[in-house]
């Protein structure tokens, strides 16, 4: 036992460079993953750094927790909070973060970050292993996608290893990008338990709370939510929605509680910090999830694994973790009886 | 009389020390002259004018051209070659204040002087740009919502800047304790 311990306390420390377009102050689940994922490696005495492009008037150097050092560079998004796609001219910032941090390692995250892709491609260039991450599904047929998979195929035709979220990730990740399925690891996502945790108190039975937290955009369903909201609130008189998250869907949902007058059925939120996502859960009996695609859908995790029941459509990656969640459910549910 | 004194690149740092009997620190940034620059813009310059020149006497076009390639070398010359720098000063007056100089080739000398009980904190920042990232020092100044930056034209590198990091730190730490002495004994 203290040969294994030496031998993880000699084991080498790496500097890692996290690259994305989406990190925070954007919030979602690449962010969140990126930032946990990164807190984890500063524990294990790893050195990581996070390059995003600019927010607003967020630009420069900042330190966030552990001293994980973010460079917020500072170009402006182009389209969907990614930069504009500019292949040569961001070499030299790249190059000279990568020598004056002395990375060893470079991970890039999200297929759909035009920043990712070119960090890759240059850091490939300059000799640094690299690995990529993959967080969502995408598609084959339309045109952004074709366009995407011809440039995924070219930026990680020599990366070093790619992760997935789930198996159907990598399913996708592999036909899309044309990898060896070898050079592929599955690693699933995870939640802090410690962050979110059930109720002490079980709220009332009296009326059924079903709680909604995504991004009211097209690709999470907020178009079936719409449909379904008030169907389910005529059928059972004693359910009550609590809708949390904003979006250009956002819209929609606000016509459809006029429109049904469920003003007081339907509670919307708007955004929700994510950490005030615990306490929006433990309000609730069952959480639904309505997206049309999910490569792994932590929503779920954390709705879990605050004791709701939860509801999904059963797509992309949800049904491989599904069983888990279930037998996790069970065991909550048994120690709160 | 030089203190200390280190090199790198273009750039070469000197602690000086020019009067010894009254507490005033010197320290100099010189920016070694780039005469390759030179060489190539008017060069180009030349060119440009002659392959103009060419065109109109000996292609028959309109002597405008030689007008604007002259136009353009002029934007060319001021956009390439700006007003060159020889170096820039810190001179650290502990009991009045720190004044910053910039020493042009021409022998123009701009200054700007600060006075000690204005500065809260020199700091040193990491600067990021589209294209490349570099450390300053900087004065944090009382009042205040913009930084002074110690050296405004040149960007010599990290080594350099610790050294008058430090002789400044020194100098406002020796003005805060004497204030807070000061409020001890009122």
């Amino acid at each position: 036992m203290t040969g294994l311990a030496g031998k993880s306390m000699d084991r080498k420390k790496h500097r890692i460079m996290m690259v994305s377009d989406f990190f925070y102050p954007n919030f979602g689940g690449v962010e969140n993953h990126i930032y946990y994922l990164s807190q984890c490696l500063l524990k294990l005495g790893h050195k990581v750094v996070v390059v995003t492009h600019a927010y607003g008037n967020r630009s420069g150097v900042r330190y966030m927790t552990r001293g994980l050092k973010v460079y917020y560079v500072p170009w402006r998004p182009f389209v969907m909070q990614n930069s504009f796609p500019t292949l040569f001219p961001s070499l030299p910032i790249i190059r000279t973060i990568l020598i004056r941090e002395r990375i060893t390692i470079v991970h890039g995250h999200q297929a759909f970050s035009t920043l990712c892709h070119e960090a890759l491609m240059h850091s490939r260039t300059m000799g640094y292993r690299v690995v990529f991450t993959d967080h969502s599904l995408y598609g084959f047929s339309d045109a952004g996608s074709i366009h995407m998979n011809k440039v995924l195929q070219f930026t990680l035709a020599d990366v070093s290893q790619a992760i997935c979220v789930s198996h159907t990730s990598k399913e996708n990740t592999v036909l899309r990008s044309g990898l060896p399925p070898e050079k592929v690891f599955v690693i699933p996502n995870a939640v802090d338990t410690a962050m979110f945790k059930p109720a002490v108190v079980q709220p009332s039975r009296s009326e059924i709370v079903i709680v909604v937290i995504s991004r009211l955009v097209y690709r999470k369903g907020a178009d079936l939510l719409v449909e379904v909201i008030p169907d389910v609130c005529r059928l059972h008189p004693n359910v009550r929605f609590i809708v949390g998250g904003d979006g250009p869907k956002r819209v929609r949902l606000e016509e459809m509680r006029e429109k049904h007058s469920l003003q007081d059925r339907v509670e919307m939120l708007g955004a929700v910090p994510h950490a005030q996502v615990r306490s929006v859960l433990i309000s609730g009996h069952i959480f639904l999830n309505s997206s049309l695609t999910e490569a792994f859908c932590i929503a779920i995790l954390e709705a879990a694994s605050c004791g709701l029941l939860t509801v999904s459509t059963r797509v992309g990656g949800v049904p491989e973790f599904w069983n888990a969640v279930l037998q996790g459910l069970i065991w909550i549910h048994f120690f709160a009886i | 009389m030089v203190k200390f004194s280190i090199s790198k690149g273009r750039y070469t740092y000197t602690h000086d020390q020019k009067y010894p009997c009254e507490n005033v620190d010197i320290h100099h940034i010189i920016l070694k002259s780039c005469r390759a620059n030179y060489v190539f813009v008017y060069t180009l310059a030349v060119l440009l004018l002659a392959s103009a020149l060419y065109l109109c006497i000996l292609g028959g076009k309109s002597i405008s051209i030689v007008y604007y390639s002259m136009l353009f070398d002029i934007f060319l010359v001021k956009l390439l070659l700006p007003k060159p720098v020889k170096k820039e000063s810190v001179v650290i007056m502990p009991a009045f204040g720190v004044q910053l100089e910039t020493h042009y080739m021409s022998g123009k000398i701009i200054r700007c002087f600060v006075p000690i009980d204005k500065i809260l904190k020199p700091v040193l920042v990491e600067c990021v740009t589209p294209v490349t990232c570099y450390w300053t020092l900087s004065l944090m100044i009382r009042g205040e919502s913009e930084m002074v930056l110690v050296f405004k034209n040149l960007r010599p590198p990290v080594k350099m800047l610790v050294h008058v990091w430090k002789a400044l730190c020194a100098a406002t730490d020796i003005k805060e304790e004497a204030l807070n002495t000061c409020t001890t004994y009122n």
